[in-house]
Formats: C-alpha cells, structure tokens, sequence
C-alpha cells in the first residue's frame, strides 16, 4: 500500500511543477498584455485634462510647454497623425492585395512544381528584410524615383482636375504620403502572398475537379470555386497585412517626412502618421508631450486591436466553412 | 455557369464563338496572374542590388571590427550590441514561449486554449513601437536607457512568435504518439518533454530562429530603450548601439560618408536576416518528415 503510494507518488512527482510552470508562462504572457495596456493607458492621463479625448482625436496641432509657474499650454491633436496612417495604409493595402491574392493563385494553382518551392521562397523573404533596410533604401533609391514618375505623371494630368493629387505646392521634397504608402506595399505584399497561399491551399481539391470535370477552364475555376471558396480567408488575410500596414514605424518615419501641422492637402506632400511620429518625437518630447504621444501609442492599440479580433473571428469562420480546424 | 457546355455533347468539337472567347479569357487572365507573380520578387532583387552596389566598396575586415569613433570607422559596436541584446531577449522569450505553448495545446482546455489563441493574435499584432513605448514608461525610470530595456522590448515581441510557433507544431504530433508513452506508463510530463516535443524538436526551434529574426530586425523599439552609444564595452547597464538603430540613425544624414555606413550596415544585416530564414527553410522542409 505504502510502497504503491510512494511509486504513485515519485511518478507524478513533476507533474504539478511542469503543469504550473507551462501555466506560469501563459499567464506571464498575459501579464505583459495587461501591462503594457495599462502603462499606456495609465500615461496618458496626463494628456487628458488638457486635451479631451475627441478634440484629440480630430483637431490639428502639435504643441506643449510648461512655463515656470507650472501652468500647462499646449494644443495636441492626432488627426494628421491618424489620416496619414490609414491613407499610406489604405494606398498600401489597395496595391499588395491584388498583387499578393494573384501571387498566391499563381504559386498554387498555376506554377510548375519545380518553380513553386524556391519562387515561395523568393516572395516570403522579403518578409523578412529589416524594415529600417526597406526603409534606407526607399529614401535613397525607390523614393526619387517614385517622385519623378508615377507622382508626376498623376499630378500634371489628374492633379489638374483633383486637387488632392495636385503636385506639392511647396518645391518636390524628398518625402511624401503617397510614397510611404508604395513602400508599405512592398512590405506587405508577401504577407497577403503567404496567408492567401494557405488559404487557397485549404480549398478542398475534389471542389477544383468538379469544375474542370465540367470543362471549365483554369480561370473559370479559379473565379468561380476557388476566390468565392476561399473569400473569408481572403479576406482575412488583408486585414491581416493592414494591421501589420499600420503599425509600421520605421520605414513610413523615413519616407513620409515629419509634416505634423495639419493634414496635408495633398497626397504628394510630407505628413505623419501615429507610429512614425511616436518614433519621431519622442528622443526631445516634455513631459506633457510624451502624455500626447502615449495618446496616440493609445489609439494606435485599440485599431490593431480590433483588427486582430476581426481576423481571428474571420479566420475561425473559414475554416468552419472549409471543415477544417485553424 | 451556363456558358460550360460538356464536351461529349457536341461531338464536331468546332468551338463556337463563346468557347473561343473563354479561351482568350483564360490565357488573358493566366498572363495576368504571371505577371503578377513576378513583379511581386522585382522589390526583392532591387533591394538586393542597391544594398550590395551600395554597400559592397566599403565592406572589409576594419569596418567590422573597428569601433565608430577608429579610423577608418567600424561597427563593431552596434554588431556587438544588436546580438548581445537580442540574446539576452530570446533566453528569455524561449522558456516562456515554448511553455506557454505547450500548455495551450497539451493541458489546457478547448476554451481555455481558444482563449490563449486570441492573446497571442493580439499580442503578435502590437506594433513594435508599442513595446517600445511601454518598456519606455515602465521601466527606463528604473534601469535607465540600457542593454536591458532593450533586450526586455525585444522579448515581449518574441514571446507570442515562439509560442504560436510552438502551439502549431505541437498540434501536428500525431496523437498516437502520445498515448502510446502513455501507455507505458510514462507519466504526462516526462511524455510532453521526451515524446512530444522531441518529435517536434526541430518546429519550435524554427520558432525561435524565427522570434531571433524578428528582433534582429527591430529598430523602433530599440530608439526608445536602448538607444545608440558609441562604446565599444557589452555592458548592458549603459545605452547599447545596435545595427538597426545605426542605420536608421545615418541614413538622414547629410554627410555621404555616413551614409555609406548605412549602405554597408545595411548590407551586414540583410546577410544576417537572409542566413536565418534559410535555416527556417531548411528545417521547415525537414520538419514536414513527422
């Protein structure tokens, strides 16, 4: 009885140790969600008697002092901050979700097999270039070049008509929203690319033979079984590279300009947006200011944090759809 | 749907003008999608060929082991500094990530682990400056601007790649495997060590090549915590430099000199980023075996 205990008992002697150990971490994990929430949160507090949280969210204005006598002047207002992150993101997203869902078609549906694995490759490595390197080289290389072609071309012919695509009334500067926006293009589109792969690989093959066996042909399946098959992975895959889009710090602080005086009233001009600014800002920020920043690193929360919760729902519902679990 | 008509039907094979017209479609739209296809790797080997036309003339034995201040100027500092902080951040990031996805897949409960999903979804998805931020307020008041708040940055953004990495391996171990130690008697943590996470050793390490990756690359979080320095010293008590916060720092500048720093740091680091995806890669074929 005694000698059965005690091997019960050497046999799950590291069972409870492990168990709260593998626990600990998850818990330690969440911990760190918690507080970095909060710490922002908490931070921010400053801001918020000088500002109110709406007129900061949609006035203009970047300015704070404190004079000696401690009386608080200071005007903070994220709209250009804001505008910029969801135009370049936006212009981001409309160019890296065609390009990466056809990328994605074409890796599965279409390529030779001997062409699919190193091609792959060769899209999701650009995943992995340190963004400051996208960054150097599209402030020295990709940013001049998009100025003087694709911004020009658009500002002298529908800039006429369309003030928002008019040229920058100032001289061409080395900066611009529209060019951030193309770099953050480049950054996403092996992200649309990857999680699109995996979704159209999902696609149940006897749904492709079905088509085919009809005499369908290979865009006709392509249009009609797969891209409405797999449109809420689709779909969730976008959401996934915007979030990604608007977090972006350090190549969209290089190439957007730091233009915080107001929102811009063209696309060809410098602005700013939340990530980029809170980067930017931050090295010389007083105090009350660096409250306006942990306002805006706030704000910058919350959208990414919706967006991860669209996705996972999206990506939970297709793959009840496809019969699969995530 | 209409329009497809079965072959066996018509048995002259002459196509009609709507046959004809689907074929021009479909080998419109294949171009299409080829084209696409390639211009999607065009950045990639633009960037390749800036970085080394760019980086390549400066590039020698005294660059990478000079200190920024040594004539001719090195980087070995910001060297240094980029691979003692994100060491110090993966030791850390490595235990919690692996534990924690191990007990979101072989403990915790259906809810529980859906749950531990979605924080993993939110966490992953914090833009890094956010961790910079944080670490910022947190904790440079205490430590100040130092190696460590550096490396503690860089470890929250590590800590959901490693764990979902881990989580999603764990998951593709047959289940058999497990039941079959089991049966032996061999009690359920010593089988989660021994069995499972032997056979899905390679996985979770892809997982943390890849979290090493990732806070290699990182710059943002790292302006806010450790910022530059220009000693050469590892100590992670003072500001540390590191190769992401160099080029950031030189590309601006006016001085084409520094620039050329960033061109040639830039080079060091896309070699160092390009090595371990390949290991990825290369387990990742490997890992496909179980």
């Amino acid at each position: 009885m005694s000698e059965a205990r005690s091997f019960r008992r050497s046999r799950l002697s590291g069972e409870l140790p492990f168990r709260i150990l593998t626990l600990g971490s998850v818990l330690l994990a969440a911990a760190l969600l918690f507080a970095l929430i909060f710490v922002i949160l908490e931070k921010s507090f400053i801001l918020w008697p000088v500002e109110a949280p709406l007129t900061f969210l949609t006035s203009s204005g970047w300015f704070g002092a404190t004079d000696p006598s401690g009386v608080i002047t200071a005007a903070f207002g994220a709209l250009p901050m804001i505008w910029g992150t969801f135009i370049t993101s936006l212009i981001g997203i409309a160019v890296a979700a065609p390009i990466g869902i056809f990328t994605a078609i074409y890796l599965v549906e279409l390529a030779p097999k001997r062409l699919a694995a190193p091609l792959t490759f060769l899209v999701e490595i650009v995943a992995a270039i340190p963004s400051v390197v996208i960054g150097l080289w599209a402030l020295g290389e990709l940013s001049p070049r998009l100025r003087d072609s694709i911004e020009w071309w658009v500002a002298s012919s529908l800039g006429q008509f369309i003030p928002w695509l008019s040229e920058d009334p100032q001289q061409p500067s080395d900066t611009s929203v529209f060019r951030s926006g193309i770099v953050l293009a480049i950054m996403i589109t092996p992200m649309v690319a990857a999680v699109s792969r995996e979704v159209i690989r999902s696609v149940p093959q006897s749904l492709r033979e079905g088509l085919v066996g009809m005499g369908a042909t290979k865009w006709e399946t392509i249009r009609l079984v797969i891209l409405p098959t797999a449109r809420v992975g689709l779909l969730g895959a976008v959401l996934l590279a915007f979030g990604r889009a608007i977090g972006e710090t350090i190549a969209v602080r290089l190439t957007i300009g730091m233009n915080i005086s107001g929102v811009p009233p063209t696309l060809f001009q410098p602005g700013s947006s939340i990530a980029a600014q809170i980067a930017g800002a931050f090295g010389e920020a007083s105090p009350i200011e660096k409250g306006a920043l942990a306002g805006l690193g706030l704000s910058l929360f919350l959208l990414t944090f919706i967006l991860s919760l669209i996705v996972r729902l999206l990506m939970w519902r297709s793959a009840n759809r496809m019969g699969a679990r995530t | 749907m209409n329009q497809v008509t079965s072959p066996s039907v018509r048995l002259d094979f002459t196509l009609t003008p709507n046959d004809i017209r689907r074929r021009r479609v479909n080998q419109f739209m294949i171009r299409a999608i080829q084209i696409t296809a390639i211009l999607s790797v065009v950045p990639l080997f633009t960037i390749l060929f800036v970085i080394l036309s760019k980086g390549l003339p400066q590039l020698n034995l005294s660059f990478l082991l000079n200190g920024p201040l040594e004539q001719p100027r090195g980087i070995i500092n910001a060297i240094q500094g980029s691979l003692v902080i994100t060491l110090i951040a993966i030791v850390a990031a490595a235990p919690i990530g692996i534990g924690g996805g191990i007990y979101l897949n072989e403990y915790a409960s259906t809810r529980v682990a859906r749950i531990g999903e979605l924080f993993i979804d939110i966490m992953l998805g914090i833009p890094s400056i956010l961790a910079g931020l944080f670490t910022y307020f947190a904790l440079v008041p205490i430590l100040g601007h130092s190696g460590w708040t550096g490396s503690i940055a860089l470890t929250i953004l590590m800590i959901p790649v490693v764990m979902r990495t881990t989580q999603e391996v764990l998951r593709l171990v047959p289940t058999g495997l497990r039941e079959a130690s089991l049966a032996l008697g061999v009690p359920q943590w010593k089988t989660t060590i021994f069995v499972t996470c032997r056979t899905a050793l390679s996985g979770i390490m892809t997982g943390v090549v890849l979290a090493i990756s990732r806070g290699l690359g990182e710059t943002a979080p790292l302006l806010l915590t450790s910022q530059s320095s220009n000693d050469i010293s590892i100590n992670l008590g003072q500001p540390m430099n590191s190769m992401t916060v160099v080029i950031y720092q030189s590309a601006t500048s006016s001085d084409p000199q520094i620039v050329a720093t960033a061109w040639t740091t830039a080079l060091v680091l896309f070699v160092l980023a390009l090595i371990l995806n390949v290991l990825v890669r290369f387990k990742t074929v490997n890992n496909r075996v179980f």
